[in-house]
């Protein structure tokens, strides 16, 4: 679990840096208004946003951190536990090719067992699912600031680009219909005739 | 005096032999990229959008008179089920007289996100049906799902049972509460709501980790030595290459159907269920009532047969044929075996009702 110090940090950290983009935002807006149209256009608002975001991705990073620290112990354990079961099962150094091909059988074997068992584990599934939903959340952020920076230079923002992409494919379906429905009448007609 | 920890000269030689192997295979084999995958002649006679629906050459003077329609998988890319001649699914049922249809889905890009089940079962999957129905001037065709194209098959089978005269599901997905994968555990627990909104459609990155853990150090490690080991073995080679090949060609799928997917087949076990909605339509599998082959591989370890099985006992229809084989997932598609028995007994019992 995280640590009481460390939240109340990153809470400091992050009131501290939202003050002072406020106050610079406060104190520079005026003057800056001849830059509308460039790439400073809105930069006090943009750095706060970026500010934010990178304050965020450092917690979404502390839970990251467990998750794949896990991850990796998992692993970790499921590769010592198979090496103690090869060790059992060919205790003898092999000497030559016909014992280390036999040998690599083994180790092969025991190592897939071991490793297809954790992950088909339940252990395993949650903690990847969990992994995972955490890579998403620092994506997630790095979207943002991409975004942040896309429209400082008059660019759409992912989400821009997905509500044309939605809309498209809404048209294309409402067009699909419309060619059926106007095929199914031209055949009624041409049986009619 | 001799030393117990001397090293077996022939060890050395394989050492030596091994390293000379890997330093010309460059010069002996070609490039995964320079090696063309598609094998038996082909019209492409629909396109729409990213899909392409393709007409393979007649092999044979006559052809019986229902044509083939093959739904291939999601997951990479039709080339599996003809990737060599002597090995080739497509190749076999066209040699016993089949007139054969492939829908290769393409490759969707960031704009086809919103792509979900009824674009492709009542999109793509009924325009290719229609078209061939026209084609052959026929009221019903076969149909053949493979594997998550199976699922997508099974599902357009039960709105649209008129146009399939007997339907093929081989591999299929169909009871993910009981598949037994690795794929199916790391689905399971997936928060796919959030992948979906952060990064579209399921990138392929995410496939080839679900490839990476299944048996790991079999297909990590050991066969890629026994690549190095054989490279003077032509055959061998070039049928490695291009399965290798195949398999990194893994397209991503599009964002909504994957949710969908990961949703009601694995999360919520919809279809088996018969709870399953296709905007707003709804799939009984009961409504499947015709002619129905179900291939199992009893080592399938992306698809366990305990997932594939049901399907057999869930349908309406009474002529209804299972047969399970000892082989896994590719092997039954693309192996010696599929061509000596899969295939023959496939060819068998579609020959008997087209």
């Amino acid at each position: 679990m995280e640590s009481q110090p460390t939240k109340e940090t990153i809470e400091y950290y992050k009131h501290l840096s939202l003050f002072w983009t406020d106050l610079i935002h406060l104190m520079s807006s005026k003057p800056q208004a001849l830059g509308s149209t460039g790439p400073m256009r809105a930069f006090a608002t943009n750095s706060k946003k970026v500010a934010t975001e990178l304050i965020e991705i450092n917690e979404n990073l502390l839970e990251f951190n467990k998750y794949v620290t896990e991850y990796y112990k998992q692993l970790a354990e499921t590769w010592n536990e198979a090496q103690k079961k090869v060790n059992l099962k060919a205790p003898e150094v092999p000497h030559d090719v016909e014992q280390i091909d036999a040998f690599k059988r083994i180790w092969i074997d025991i190592f897939d067992n071991d490793f297809t068992e954790l992950f088909d584990s339940k252990k395993f599934g949650e903690n990847y699912g969990k992994l995972v939903s955490k890579e998403l959340d620092l994506t997630k952020h790095w979207n943002n600031i991409t975004n942040v920076i896309l429209q400082s230079a008059n660019l759409p923002s992912k989400e821009e680009i997905d509500e044309v992409y939605k809309e498209l494919h809404s048209l294309k379906k409402r067009i699909t219909k419309i060619e059926i429905e106007l095929k199914k009448k031209r055949d009624v007609n041409k049986n009619e005739k | 005096m001799k030393s117990e920890t001397a090293i077996d000269p022939k060890i050395m030689e394989e050492i030596i032999r091994f390293n000379k192997n890997v330093f010309n295979a460059p010069k002996l084999v070609s490039a995964p990229d320079e090696i063309i995958l598609e094998v038996t002649p082909h019209d492409v006679v629909q396109e729409i959008d990213k899909t392409r629906l393709l007409h393979y050459r007649p092999l044979t003077d006559k052809q019986h008179k229902t044509p083939l329609l093959i739904s291939y998988a999601l997951i990479n890319r039709y080339h599996i089920l003809d990737l060599q001649p002597e090995k080739s699914w497509v190749r076999n049922l066209l040699q016993q007289g089949f007139d054969i249809y492939m829908l290769d889905w393409g490759a969707p890009t960031a704009m086809d996100k919103y792509l979900d089940f009824d674009d492709y079962i009542n999109g793509y999957l009924d325009s290719a049906v229609e078209h061939i129905k026209n084609e052959s001037s026929v009221e019903k065709i076969s149909l053949q799902g493979y594997c998550t194209g199976a699922t997508l098959a099974t599902a357009y089978t039960t709105l649209h049972p008129e146009s399939v005269k007997n339907y093929i599901a081989t591999a299929p997905v169909i009871d993910g509460w009981r598949d037994t994968t690795v794929i199916s555990n790391l689905s399971k627990n997936m928060d796919v709501d959030k992948m979906v909104k952060t990064i579209g459609n399921m990138p392929p990155e995410f496939m080839y980790y679900c490839f990476s853990v299944l048996k790991p150090f079999e297909q990590g490690i050991e066969k890629y030595v026994k690549f190095f080991k054989n490279i003077d073995n032509k055959q061998f080679v070039d049928n490695f290459l291009r399965v290798e090949k195949w398999l990194s060609d893994t397209p991503p799928i599009p964002g909504e159907l994957f949710k969908q997917w990961i949703k009601d087949i694995y999360q919520e076990n919809l279809l088996i269920q018969n709870k399953m909605y296709v905007n707003n339509n709804h799939i009984d599998l009961k409504k499947i009532d015709m002619p129905i082959f179900t291939q199992v591989a009893v080592g399938d370890h992306l698809v366990s047969p305990e997932c594939s099985m049901p399907l057999h006992y869930a349908v309406g229809s009474e002529d209804k044929t299972l047969r399970m084989y000892p082989t896994g997932h590719v092997g039954m598609i693309a192996s010696s075996l599929s061509q000596k028995k899969v295939l023959p007994e496939l060819g068998k019992w579609l020959l008997e009702r087209s």
